[in-house]
């Protein structure tokens, strides 16, 4: 897979302040972008760094796991990482956009689809045949929540949690 | 320390908007998406019989192919029921949210009766015609003001007015004539007829 990136950043953290600042956001924004591509939302510690996007063979260049964490505290400062467990930092959640980017991309389309005042289960909003080809389809369930708050706090939709029923009524 | 302790500082959560029926219309379509999710499961069951079947057919295993087909047939029977009890959901579903429709537009209808109610109460028939009585009233007061104010002319005064009219008139009338010849018109003394209409009477004759 190849990923446009004008020139691959440096795998030693540089000590130099600007040119670590330069070098954090072209690491932060290949991490962002290939987990994009991937439509994935969640990082392994142990299994990025032995990715081909910490780990390039060809030139034998490897990321070490501290300028890794460097990094990954970097995107978790902007908000586009959390950890898991912040003690043991092996596992976090990535997040390439916004939980209220993916919320007005749902309410877009619900918009589209004429669905306001309606009930939708979860289900529908992330593996339903309607929202195939939307950018929200496989969406992991801790963002799609996230992203439905975001809306709830705008009064564009209400979770609804009752028994075993998930599902959210958007207005 | 009172204020600690009442809930008056506390911000009221928002009421739900979410009604009962919503409620029994997510619970339809939850059990909707289960039904989807075995129907998924079983379509991949089934492709997996029959390339088995096709494996063991190659393979000379006839009557385990057989089987296998048999096992396929009752899978698809299962997708049958499935796809009639999504049909009977979805219709529910339909039913359930047209009729939430129609109980918002009965209620707007309500509304809208009371609302009417209320502006009739405050304009009643007997209002209107003593309002009607009231302008009549104003128009003939007015009108005697504008009488007195252009002259006060009498009956008399006006048949005097409409006579003048109708002389001016019909003086104008007479101007616009022309005169009237007295003189008496000569006789014709033409006897014969003209040649024309002899040839004619000849032509007709023969």
């Amino acid at each position: 897979m190849i990923l446009k990136q004008s020139k691959p950043p440096d795998n030693q953290i540089q000590p130099n302040s600007d040119t670590r600042k330069k070098q954090l956001e072209a690491w932060c924004s290949l991490i962002l972008n290939y987990h994009k591509h991937k439509k994935s939302y969640s990082i392994d510690v142990t299994e990025i760094l032995n990715s081909q996007l910490c780990h390039n063979k060809e030139i034998d260049r490897k990321l070490s796991l501290d300028g890794l964490y460097t990094v990954l505290d970097e995107l978790c400062r902007t908000g586009h990482l959390e950890w898991k467990d912040p003690k043991t930092k092996k596992q976090c959640l990535v997040m390439w956009r916004s939980p209220e980017e993916w919320g007005n991309l749902i309410y877009s389309w619900i918009l589209s689809k004429s669905m306001t005042n309606t009930v939708c289960t979860f289900y529908e909003l992330t593996n339903g045949e309607d929202s195939e080809g939307t950018e929200f389809h496989g969406l992991e369930k801790w963002l799609l929540l996230r992203a439905i708050k975001t809306l709830e706090t705008q009064q564009k939709a209400e979770i609804m949690m009752f028994d075993d029923s998930e599902g959210v009524k958007f207005f | 320390m009172g204020g600690l302790f009442s809930s008056k500082g506390k911000d009221k959560k928002t009421e739900s908007r979410v009604t009962e029926q919503d409620k029994a219309v997510l619970q339809l379509k939850q059990q909707r998406d289960k039904l989807k999710q075995y129907q998924k499961k079983i379509n991949v069951q089934i492709e997996k019989d029959r390339n088995v079947a096709k494996q063991l057919l190659h393979d000379g295993k006839k009557d385990k192919a057989k089987l296998m087909l048999r096992k396929k047939k009752f899978q698809e029977s299962l997708l049958e029921k499935t796809d009639g009890q999504l049909d009977n959901i979805d219709r529910m579903v339909t039913d359930l949210e047209f009729a939430q429709i129609e109980s918002q537009v009965v209620q707007g209808l309500k509304v809208g009766n009371e609302s009417l109610k209320k502006l009739h109460q405050l304009l009643s028939l007997e209002d209107v015609e003593k309002i009607m009585d009231e302008t009549r009233e104003g128009i003939e007061y007015q009108q005697e003001i504008d009488d007195l104010l252009s002259g006060g002319l009498t009956a008399q005064d006006e048949d005097d007015v409409l006579a003048e009219l109708d002389a001016i008139v019909q003086a104008e009338v007479t101007d616009e004539l022309p005169e009237v010849p007295d003189d008496e018109l000569p006789e014709d003394k033409r006897k014969d007829k003209p040649r024309k209409e002899k040839r004619q009477a000849e032509a007709l004759a023969s």
